[in-house]
């Protein structure tokens, strides 16, 4: 039964008084950008997972140190607009149930291939945290044997990746690929990057750390992967994609699933999770991208993912730009002054997450911010974190103003059943 | 369309106001629900202290009930995490659960190894990882046989865990008397909280996330799949206090839930009902740490508790949400 609630009369009250506002561009218009944008952005971040592919066929085919170089250098290319999809994540089902396959994370790598001696062995929470499958063509999961001697894209996927429903049982994504490209960061809060050296892939003699053709075509694999993943979401935003179609089935919920993945990147996963907790327990694995060392920039683009949308614009690889009617505009024909407000809380975030960008681009690496006792570092992450959570608080504005609804349980584990306000 | 005819009808009965005043129901959640349970929470956590300061044994009972009424104390404000909860990171060193990578016994180990010196100073505790500080740390300390030998560097572990626990809740005790609660009595356009509807939003959201922890967590962690049950990943099994958190969580959120409806007599009634059906439900389960989730009969037992808890935060959306006007907004379990 439906109730009349202050909500309903804020909304009512709202739209009764908007008639000397800018007016409003049409719902669907708005919806339009946010899907380009979408496609625009995997479909970037498809095109960075190819030019990584190549250049992980041809490490494989002719190991080297330029060639190993060259690949990191794409894997990190590839990131930037990846990061900036984060977005559509925890608003959009078809997005978050695909997106362990390519961004889980944090890894027990042992799994993969081997790792340092203070790593330790299997754990209470993972028996397999240490299997290296690189070096061992057959071992068991749960009791059940398993016949690794081909390393396919089909094993990572259907056999190893989240093997015995352990969440860290990274088989597959970006991490795994960064692992295989870096290796272990065993530099603690010191500045430094994990070092694989370049002959982890070379052939005969030179092959070092054991079995270099298996390493290799778990890399190859795992890139492959990789590609085919993001093509597949790519084309969920096509013109006939799904996701697309989801997201403009039911305007309010579209715009309620906009305003959810940015409330629930800024607060929950980025402030929270990612940025927050590692501080907290000054851990370097804590670190998003922590055998390349390139947390700082996963931050920076996420952030700037969570403006894209908001604005209506994103700049694409190539340089050319993706924009339309925003959100934004939707809120500057209701309300101007919070519409001022929420671009004030974007732009004061990524000044904070871009000085945490720059410091460390200029050689104070994101384990050493973490450290112990470093108040510059815990100040830089901190003020993105503060400003991620100031952020969200004016989010939350936008979601009464616009009167969309819940949005409070998307992403959660068991209350995943958002019903608007309205219904 | 129903939104339009909602709209209409919204329109048409703005001019009535609601029965709930929005300011009252805050200040009595403020006065009768978050003011009280922080005193008690800073008093049981001084006393735990205290306790800890005269008997570091990890054995010792007096000690042992003394940090078992801090955490009562604390699971019953846990959920209140907006303001001094979230200065300086507090709730987050308290409260540093749940713990998939096994941080806590590792970073307690490395403390132990390094003899490290921070123990000897608050100021110098307060830098220390979160892994190795609050409850579920002193838990590791005083249950797991790990650290069951009393120790001179134990000991003195134990009592830096004991007062850093109870500087943290003097700290958010002194920010709600010193001005948090003013804030949410007085809120402005250019205040933190801009209306009375924005403190509204911040204590269901409050009672929304406290309700998804039980479920999801508590509950959740340990059921894992029909396959794969996790009794070992439920919460401080050591201490056998599993199912006793979901029961003094569900006592704290029922107050808080109660004095939100005090106007709305049928989401109220509704609550109550729901409430007593899932205190029922937890006093007959008779699985103190959940470990029958490894048994078909034991899981759906503990199944049928997070259902009836589930129902709960549906009714708070359901009804109780929208009587006062607001939504539930984004918490810290967003995410992943």
């Amino acid at each position: 039964m439906m109730k009349p609630t202050l909500a309903t009369c804020t909304l009512a009250l709202g739209m009764a008084g908007t008639a000397a506002m800018a007016e409003a561009p049409a719902a669907e218009a708005v919806l339009t950008t946010y899907a380009d944008i979408a496609a625009a952005t995997y479909g970037d971040a498809l095109t960075g997972a190819e030019r990584l592919q190549a250049a992980v066929d041809a490490l494989v085919a002719e190991p080297s140190p330029q060639a190993l170089d060259a690949a990191r250098r794409a894997w990190l290319a590839a990131r930037v607009p990846y990061q900036q999809s984060e977005v559509f994540r925890f608003g959009n089902p078809i997005v978050d149930d695909w997106e362990g396959k390519v961004n889980a994370w944090p890894l027990d790598e042992g799994l993969i291939d081997y790792v340092d001696a203070g790593y330790g062995g299997p754990t209470d929470e993972n028996p397999l945290a240490a299997v290296n499958v690189v070096a061992t063509p057959q071992f068991e999961i749960s009791g059940e044997t398993v016949d690794a001697t081909e390393i396919t894209p089909a094993l990572l996927a259907e056999t190893l990746h989240e093997a015995d429903g352990v969440e860290t049982n990274v088989a597959t994504g970006y991490h795994a690929i960064e692992f295989l490209l870096w290796g272990q960061d065993l530099n603690g809060t010191d500045p430094g990057a994990g070092n694989r050296p370049w002959t982890d892939y070379a052939t005969g003699e030179a092959c070092t750390n054991g079995n270099c053709d298996r390493r290799g075509a778990y890399l190859k694999a795992a890139t492959d992967l990789l590609v085919s993943d993001l093509g597949w979401m790519a084309a969920q935003w096509a013109e006939d994609g799904e996701a697309r179609a989801a997201v403009m089935a039911d305007s309010s919920a579209g715009l309620s699933a906009i305003l959810t993945g940015m409330g629930s990147l800024s607060y929950g996963e980025q402030a929270g999770e990612r940025m927050r907790l590692g501080l907290m327990l000054n851990d370097p694995e804590e670190e998003h991208d922590c055998f390349s060392d390139n947390t700082h920039n996963s931050h920076y683009y996420d952030g700037l993912g969570i403006r894209n949308v908001y604005l209506g614009s994103y700049t694409r690889i190539d340089g050319t730009e993706v924009a339309g009617p925003s959100v934004s505009d939707l809120v500057a024909a209701k309300d101007a002054d919070l519409d001022a407000e929420m671009k004030t809380k974007l732009d004061a975030t990524m000044a904070a997450l871009a000085r945490l960008k720059t410091a460390a681009e200029a050689g104070f690496a994101y384990d050493q911010m973490l450290a112990r006792g470093n108040e510059a570092g815990e100040a830089l992450i901190m003020g993105g974190v503060n400003g991620l959570v100031a952020q969200t608080a004016s989010i939350e504005r936008v979601v009464d103003t616009l009167g969309v609804g819940d949005v409070s349980v998307e992403g959660s584990d068991s209350l995943d059943n958002p019903a608007a306000v309205f219904q | 369309m129903i939104r339009r005819s909602v709209l209409a009808l919204a329109l048409a009965l703005c001019a009535a106001p609601l029965a709930a005043a929005p300011a009252d129901i805050a200040e009595a959640v403020i006065d009768r629900h978050v003011l009280p349970g922080f005193a008690r929470f800073e008093a049981a956590a001084a006393d735990l202290e205290t306790a800890a300061e005269a008997d570091c044994d990890p054995g010792s009972e007096t000690l042992r009930t003394a940090w078992g009424a801090a955490f009562d104390a604390w699971l019953g404000v846990s959920h209140l995490r907006l303001g001094p909860t979230e200065t300086d990171n507090r709730a987050f060193a308290l409260a540093f659960w749940p713990d998939p990578r096994g941080m806590t016994p590792k970073a307690l180990a490395g403390l132990i190894a390094d003899a490290d010196p921070m123990v000897d100073s608050e100021a110098g505790f307060a830098t220390v990882s979160v892994a190795a500080r609050g409850f579920y740390a002193l838990e590791y300390l005083l249950y797991d046989p790990q650290f069951a030998a009393p120790t001179p560097y134990g000991c003195a572990l134990i009592r830096a865990e004991a007062r850093d626990i109870h500087a943290l809740a003097a700290a958010i005790l002194a920010d709600w008397q010193g001005g948090h609660a003013d804030l949410m009595r007085h809120p402005g356009p250019e205040a933190p909280y801009k209306d009375e509807r924005e403190v509204l939003k911040a204590f269901f959201t409050a009672l929304h996330e406290g309700l998804q922890v039980d479920v999801d967590l508590r509950l959740g962690r340990p059921l894992g799949t029909f396959e794969r049950p996790r009794p070992t990943r439920a919460e401080s099994w050591r201490s056998g206090r599993s199912l006793h958190n979901v029961t003094v969580t569900l006592a704290a959120l029922r107050e808080l839930a109660m004095l939100m409806a005090a106007e709305d007599p049928a989401s109220a009634a509704a609550l109550s009902a729901d409430f007593d059906r899932a205190d029922r439900l937890a006093a007959d389960l008779d699985d103190p740490v959940f470990a029958g989730v490894a048994t078909p009969q034991g899981r759906l037992r503990v199944e049928i508790l997070q259902q009836a808890i589930h129902e709960i935060a549906e009714e708070t959306r359901a009804s109780l949400g929208p009587a006062l006007g607001v939504a539930a907004g984004f918490n810290s379990r967003d995410g992943d």
